[in-house]
């Protein structure tokens, strides 16, 4: 107890700095964006399900960042849902595997309506270097309809913010990208 | 000389035992034909029951009786009178027996062929003849010949299936307690009428105070025990849960709707009338009691899978609730508050009403399932909903009436009964008030365990998709079953939003034992508990909750919420096969509640594991069962029945079966006799 206090006492503060870089007020932007133009589409903020249909997890990580106390997209109302039945928007990463397909499919159903679908990565958009393997049905647009493709292996956090925002952009009015 | 009042009552008595006579004579003599073996029984018992309850409404406005037929029975005849008190459980007796009579014309159609259902109408019509007797019993040995009577008809009733062997077990056990019930009770009247010098029930009041102070200590425990057996409190439980799931539903409705409410009648003779004036761990004991009875009656409800086993156990739990009033009462008159003893007694004759009337609107819902689907095993129900829709939302009133939440009558009588407990302040004992904590707390966790029980039984049985092929093919049942379910559905809501003139006859009921009206203001929108210590609005309550019910669509609109409909199946996770196995089970539900109260259940957890031959990486078969022991059977009653087993087998050296031998013994017996009375 007393060592932990010490501790506490002796130490100084060890985190770095944040530096705000021209990335992070043009994600700020985007973010904003994104929510009143969800709001303007949904009625409230958007939620969002991620739907890994076979990813090497790459993209995962940089959906996850999405989350982190950097990017924290929760302060702009979006938020990642345990259930499509809850969701307006669907995140679909990796190609899609045999075992996957049916799922996926599943999910896209049980979205409600009106919903977006985003493919996530190269590989979503056509099955990356896994193409041809004998696990693969094919790329994500081959399964769900797809709204819009973000590139990338794997793409960055403010990448597939902006592809988020360009197909809500496709469903809301006018595309801006 | 019989005033017009008198005259009334004994016409309608009259009627009352000539319908269930009808009922009993027309089921036998139709015995050949039970279609209408059937309806004659149940239509003479539906007949008696309205009279009954005419009966019980004349004598809560004051009507009296007396009859007399000295030629009937020895020691003063076969003798009935009539009191505020034995009115109100004539009309208890009468509110369950009708919709459960009318039940039964429908429900008994299922035993055609099977069972003798001019049996079962003449047991029937006598179980409820012997009840509502019991009730107006005036003299010792009327009031014994009808409760074994009421005993003798349930017992047979319980044997409806004998062929099952645990019906059979069922029923043995039921004869061995209430016949251990029933001799406390008559050595418990022997010693009160050879303390008092009369056999007559009404003279005790006043004869009690020439009693010695043992005789009296020794009379209240003796019949509160043989009373305890019969209303099933714990640890006298133990026939309760498996005579009245083993019955036919009406029949279990009766008995645990009605019958196990003249163990508290009597409970509430012996603490409010018969013995005077009693000591105040009278009060306490019969408080621990029913706290103790509260709370593990639910808690055991809460494990179980049998649907008609969980009700049982539900009305071990609401006799504890009855009974905390009682107690609470006998311990506010041992301190003088008879104000308080009043509100109490008030509060446990309401439940007793209540529960009168929705523990037999889900026995008859239950009924309604086990005929439709073949099993009385929650975990083989499920989806019963969609099937069953009227049947549900009955099953559901009952459920919400008996977890006692607002609007139905079990919130409005719980809301009372905890009231009278609070204001067990105004007694200065330090220890007494103690007592009543606990007893509240006790109250309130009841209160708490009882929703998660019924949220279980609806959920279970009713919601999801189907666990087993019965349960698919379920059909709703006949108009008459669903119409007399609706019928007690609808009363609890009436009795649970409306009870003013009921309230004020039930103080009257409660005045005439304590001697002093309770402070209760009741008037069509209020009632007001001890110049305003406490008041609800039971109507008022009802109108918030209907125009939230209405408001809630309303405001959806107002948010911009979608209203469309899209029927697409049940979200799995995508999974491919989507089955009843991956349903939340009854045993899954119940399981936190047994690792809390592990110590109470103790717990029996078999897991065994078939892997396959090849590799233990495959799986065969996983078989899981979790089980509780009943720490009573094991702890107490096992050991007595050990007990009587082993002098039992000793006894057997005298029964040689040597005809010789026997005329020897009486022989001797004789000599022995002859040498005594010398």
């Amino acid at each position: 107890m007393l060592a932990l206090l010490r501790k506490i006492r002796t130490t100084s503060v060890v985190t770095e700095p944040l530096v705000a870089a021209d990335d992070d007020r043009q994600i700020e932007t985007m973010a904003r964006q994104l929510d009143e133009r969800a709001r303007r589409l949904f009625g409230r903020s958007l939620h969002i399900r991620e739907v890994d249909a076979g990813s090497c997890n790459g993209c995962e990580l940089e959906i996850g960042a999405l989350n982190n106390p950097y990017y924290d997209l929760e302060r702009f109302g979006m938020h990642f849902v345990a259930s499509p039945r809850h969701a307006d928007c669907l995140l679909v990463t990796g190609p899609v595997t045999r075992n996957m397909a049916d799922p996926l499919r599943r999910t896209y159903d049980a979205t409600p309506d009106p919903k977006i679908v985003v493919a996530v990565g190269d590989c979503a958009r056509d099955c990356g270097i896994f193409a041809g393997g004998y696990g693969v049905v094919g790329p994500v647009s081959a399964i769900v309809p797809v709204d819009v493709v973000v590139d990338g292996c794997p793409p960055t956090p403010a990448m597939i913010l902006a592809g988020i925002l360009a197909a809500l952009g496709r469903r809301g009015g006018p595309q801006h990208v | 000389m019989t005033t017009a009042g008198e005259a009334l009552t004994l016409n309608l008595l009259l009627l009352a035992l000539g319908g269930f006579g009808v009922g009993a004579v027309g089921a036998v003599l139709a015995a050949c034909r039970p279609g209408v073996s059937r309806w004659v029984g149940h239509a003479g018992a539906l007949l008696g029951a309205i009279a009954a309850f005419a009966l019980g409404v004349a004598g809560l406005a004051g009507g009296t009786l007396d009859v007399t037929i000295p030629a009937l029975l020895p020691v003063g005849g076969f003798s009935l009178g009539m009191d505020r008190l034995s009115a109100f459980f004539v009309l208890v007796i009468a509110t369950a027996a009708i919709p459960s009579a009318i039940y039964a014309i429908a429900y008994t159609h299922a035993y055609e062929g099977r069972s003798s259902l001019a049996g079962m109408g003449l047991a029937f019509n006598v179980f409820l003849a012997g009840m509502m007797l019991v009730a107006l019993a005036c003299n010792v040995l009327t009031f014994l010949v009808m409760w074994e009577t009421m005993s003798l008809a349930s017992y047979f009733l319980v044997m409806t299936e004998a062929e099952h062997r645990e019906t059979q077990y069922a029923g043995w056990l039921y004869l061995v307690t209430t016949h251990a019930g029933f001799a406390c009770l008559l050595i418990g009247f022997l010693l009160m009428a050879h303390g008092t010098g009369t056999m007559n029930l009404g003279e005790w009041r006043a004869a009690s105070a020439a009693l010695s102070d043992p005789v009296h200590h020794t009379v209240f425990v003796l019949l509160a025990l043989g009373f305890g057996t019969k209303a099933g409190v714990v640890p006298l439980h133990i026939w309760l849960p498996k005579a009245h799931p083993a019955a036919p539903s009406h029949v279990s409705a009766m008995m645990s709707g009605v019958m196990i409410k003249l163990g508290v009648y009597g409970l509430i003779r012996i603490g409010f009338d018969w013995l005077g004036v009693g000591a105040s761990w009278w009060g306490g004991a019969v408080l621990v009691v029913a706290a103790m009875s509260a709370v593990l009656g639910v808690l055991y409800a809460l494990v179980e899978q049998d649907l008609k086993c969980l009700l049982a156990y539900s009305s071990v739990e609401n006799i504890g609730i009855i009974l905390l009033g009682v107690g609470a009462g006998m311990l506010f008159q041992s301190y003088h508050l008879d104000a308080l003893a009043s509100l109490a007694l008030v509060a446990s004759l309401y439940h007793t009403l209540n529960h009168a009337v929705f523990k037999p609107l889900l026995f008859m819902g239950a009924g309604a399932v086990v005929h439709a689907t073949g099993t009385r095993n929650m975990e083989e129900m499920g989806g019963l909903i969609k099937r069953m829709p009227q049947t549900a939302a009955c099953f559901l009133v009952g459920s919400i009436a008996i977890a006692a939440l607002p609007p139905f009558n079990g919130f409005l009588s719980e809301w009372l009964l905890f009231q009278s407990l609070l204001l067990s302040f105004q007694i200065p004992v330090t220890g007494i008030n103690l007592l009543f904590a606990l007893s509240i707390a006790a109250l309130a966790l009841t209160g708490g365990l009882a929703a998660a029980c019924f949220v279980k039984a609806f959920g279970i049985s009713f919601l999801a998709l189907p666990r087993s092929e019965q349960a698919t093919q379920a059909k709703e049942t006949p108009r008459m079953m669903r119409g007399t379910m609706a019928m007690s559905a609808v009363a609890c809501l009436a009795l649970g939003v409306a009870p003013v003139g009921l309230l004020s006859l039930l103080n009257g009921t409660a005045a005439d034992l304590t001697g002093t009206f309770a402070d209760a203001r009741v008037n069509w929108h209020e009632i007001v508990i001890n110049d305003a210590f406490a008041f609800v609005s039971p109507l008022w309550i009802a109108a918030a909750l209907a125009s939230l019910l209405a408001l809630a669509p309303l405001a959806l609109r107002i948010i911009g919420a979608k209203t469309g409909r899209r029927a697409f199946e049940t979200w799995g996770c995508g999974r491919a096969l989507q089955t009843s196995r991956f349903e939340y089970t009854g045993t899954a539900f119940a399981n936190p509640f047994k690792r809390v109260f592990g110590l109470l259940y103790r717990p029996v957890k078999e897991l065994d594991i078939q892997f396959h031959p090849e590799s233990r990486l495959f799986v065969e078969t996983i078989a899981y069962r979790n089980e509780t022991r009943s720490i009573f059977e094991e702890t107490l009653y096992g050991p007595i029945s050990r007990l009587v087993r082993r002098s039992a087998q000793r006894a057997r050296i005298v029964q040689s079966g040597n005809v010789h031998l026997y005329l020897m013994y009486i022989f001797v017996a004789l000599v022995v006799l002859l040498v005594l009375a010398r």
